[in-house]
């Protein structure tokens, strides 16, 4: 027969364990955010070349948070002028997201133990639905062949989040709780699907419901009537033109940061000194923060970008995705999920000790209750916010649609600040061919160019 | 809590959170003629636009086909030429990829129907672009004078202008609806402006649970 000493010696050791088992899941991983820091300075000081090192280095060392580096790898190459493989990784990075999305119930348990780093990242929903508008970007620059498929797939991947998130609610009060049926749409994917249709001369039915939706998703895009307008009634272009389709990505995108969930932290301190002072046995005390990832937007010092044709100003790109802005209302939607999880976590953990200290009988008064306080408080401590996120993307994906004549033409592109203060003009040879659409892109996050512009037909 | 329990349950919960908590990778199978194939549980898909264009189509032609009497000579007269300009989708839905695999299977059930001979959508696309004309303005007269004798400049002239269009009607009943679909098929002779028109109809029930399916099958 065991002794009970030796029995509560094995289950005292089985509660050290756990915690410690965790504790060294944690300790030593560096976090996204310090990470994405480097890649940030390196990225928009236009030192592509360290950026894409960083990265490179990242992904072989880090295989748990390999996806989330190959998005930044995506821009990295897209800036570089290489839209091909930007392509290739963001399809991959795609077929990746939409399988980690299933809920893993073990990464869940791990994750209760631990914290939400330990889950396979799976992309917040505005980066599944960004991939796929980048995506189509990307191919537009390459051939186009596959842009119009991506185009629909943002619209689809939109609806698909929505539907997913209405499929966990209870049927009697679905919708009304369903936080992210507030989700911004983005006018993007409609815009390009728009163009590519409008492109075929043949489809104006469909490049008008693409426009009616970016009026729709995106009311303060000033060309969207117009866009609306000609889709319509009008043409694409006349006899003897073509189109030039300048996309600029403007302004440093959002981040996450770790922060503190104050009230929440204070509500469970005074929760467990309630039940510790009531009960037989007392529980850790919440001195551990409980931490949070907060979005974070930049400010963004480019408005627009100018845009020349052969010398001449012809307009400015206008915002037809607020990547930031996005951000920021799908982070809030889901931000009282992110804290209830938090709050689950310490419950389960502070259970634990309680029913360590309910096993071992360790009362308040015993050495053996105030080391499993210690083990409880340190295990708390361990948390880490799940800052991981895409964080080159821009503030803002900005559009400006100009009918030239067909033939080359020197397009010059100049980002314009809210304080009437304008960076270098960068300069780009374009076709373009008659009746037919010609892409340009270019990178700003700030005043100065990062990378090449990248054209469709140079 | 008895140790026992607290142990044991929380044992439990763990090993059904690995066992059942599993993500699957995706499959796939190809469709043999006479599976069952899968039917759009939010809009139209495959269930839908095939038999609304088979229907269509096979009217359509077999009209025509019974219309087109054996020549003096004893031949059958030449096939007509016939221009497909567009499917046009003014139905309450996005039919996204469908769009361009509709245009496909009418151009495609046409050209075998040896009843018309239907004009290359290269050139008719080519006709567009050059002419920078709409599908839906071929019908001011001036505009299809120009389009015509743009196709002509190619070799390729025609007698009829054809356009396909989807168009829907919705009736909601509390949270289901039912919404019918109707593919019209309109042949317009560019000559002398005379027409003729056939339409397919298929009805089809969305309906918010499967309880609430069933429900309306059962009356």
């Amino acid at each position: 027969m065991v002794s009970p000493y030796r029995k509560a010696g094995r289950s005292l050791k089985v509660v050290i364990f756990v915690p410690l088992l965790a504790l060294s899941l944690v300790v030593g991983c560096k976090t996204h955010e310090r990470r994405l820091v480097t890649i940030r300075e390196s990225f928009y000081s236009g030192d592509l070349q360290q950026a894409a090192k960083t990265l490179d280095e990242g992904t072989k060392r880090d295989r748990h948070d390999i996806d989330v580096l190959l998005l930044e790898r995506s821009m990295v190459e897209l800036a570089e002028g290489n839209p091909k493989q930007s392509e290739q990784i963001l399809r991959q990075v795609r077929d990746r997201f939409d399988y980690l999305e299933q809920a893993s119930l073990g990464e869940t348990a791990l994750a209760v133990l631990t914290d939400d780093t330990r889950k396979s990242y799976s992309g917040e929903d505005y980066e599944k639905v960004l991939i796929r508008a980048f995506l189509s970007l990307s191919n537009l620059m390459v051939d186009g062949q596959d842009a119009a498929a991506y185009a629909l797939q943002v619209a689809d991947k939109q609806t698909q989040i929505i539907e997913a998130a209405a499929g966990t609610q209870d049927a009697a009060d679905g919708d009304a709780k369903n936080p992210k049926l507030a989700y911004k749409q983005v006018a993007l994917g409609p815009y390009l699907h728009g163009l590519i249709r409008e492109e075929s001369h043949s489809n104006y039915d469909d490049a008008a419901r693409a426009s009616a939706m970016v009026v729709s998703w995106q009311p303060d895009f000033p060309y969207g009537q117009a866009d609306l307008e000609r889709a319509q009634r009008g043409r694409h272009s006349s006899p003897g033109n073509g189109v030039l389709y300048v996309f600029t990505l403007v302004g440093r995108g959002p981040y996450k940061e770790e922060t503190v969930e104050l009230p929440t932290t204070v509500s469970l301190l005074i929760a467990d000194r309630i039940l510790s002072a009531t009960n037989k046995y007392s529980l850790p005390p919440t001195i551990a923060p409980v931490k949070v990832p907060k979005m974070v937007v930049p400010p963004n010092t480019v408005a627009h970008v100018g845009v020349s044709v052969d010398q001449q100003r012809v307009g400015t790109t206008e915002t037809i995705t607020d990547v930031g802005r996005m951000a920021v209302e799908q982070h809030e939607a889901v931000y009282p999920k992110i804290v209830a999880d938090a709050v689950v976590r310490r419950i389960v953990k502070k259970g634990v000790v309680l029913g360590a200290k309910e096993a071992l009988g360790a009362n308040e008064a015993t050495l053996s209750s105030v080391a499993l306080d210690v083990v409880g408080i340190a295990w708390e401590a361990t948390e880490a916010a799940d800052t991981r996120c895409w964080g080159l993307l821009p503030d803002k994906i900005q559009v400006l649609r100009l009918e030239l004549p067909a033939g080359q033409h020197q397009i010059g592109l100049q980002p314009l600040s809210q304080y009437n203060s304008s960076g270098p003009i960068e300069q780009q040879t374009v076709t373009i061919l008659d009746g037919r659409n010609t892409y340009v892109l270019a990178n700003f996050p700030d005043e100065r160019l990062v990378g090449t512009v990248l054209t469709s037909q140079p | 809590m008895e140790r026992r329990t607290f142990i044991s349950t929380g044992m439990l919960t763990l090993a059904g959170c690995w066992l059942t908590g599993c993500r699957h990778n995706q499959y796939a199978k190809v469709m043999h003629p006479g599976d069952q194939e899968m039917v759009g549980s939010h809009q139209a898909g495959g269930e839908t636009y095939k038999p609304l264009i088979d229907e269509a189509v096979s009217k359509l032609l077999g009209r025509h086909a019974a219309e087109r009497q054996v020549g003096p000579n004893g031949l059958p007269p030449p096939p007509l030429r016939i221009c497909f300009v567009a499917v046009e989708n003014k139905s309450a839905e996005e039919i996204g990829d469908f769009k361009d695999q509709i245009y496909e299977q009418i151009d495609s059930r046409i050209l075998e129907s040896h009843v018309f001979q239907p004009i290359s959508k290269r050139f008719v696309d080519a006709g567009l672009l050059q002419t920078r004309l709409r599908p839906d303005l071929l019908m001011v007269p001036e505009n299809m004078r120009s389009f015509a004798a743009t196709l002509e400049q190619q070799g390729q002239p025609f007698d009829y202008m054809l356009y396909a269009t989807i168009t829907s009607g919705t009736t909601h009943e509390n949270k289901d609806y039912q919404r019918d679909y109707l593919l019209t098929m309109e042949l317009v002779n560019i000559h002398d402006g005379q027409y003729d028109k056939q339409s397919a109809t298929l009805s089809k029930g969305y309906f918010h649970s499967r309880l609430s399916r069933f429900g309306s099958t059962a009356h």
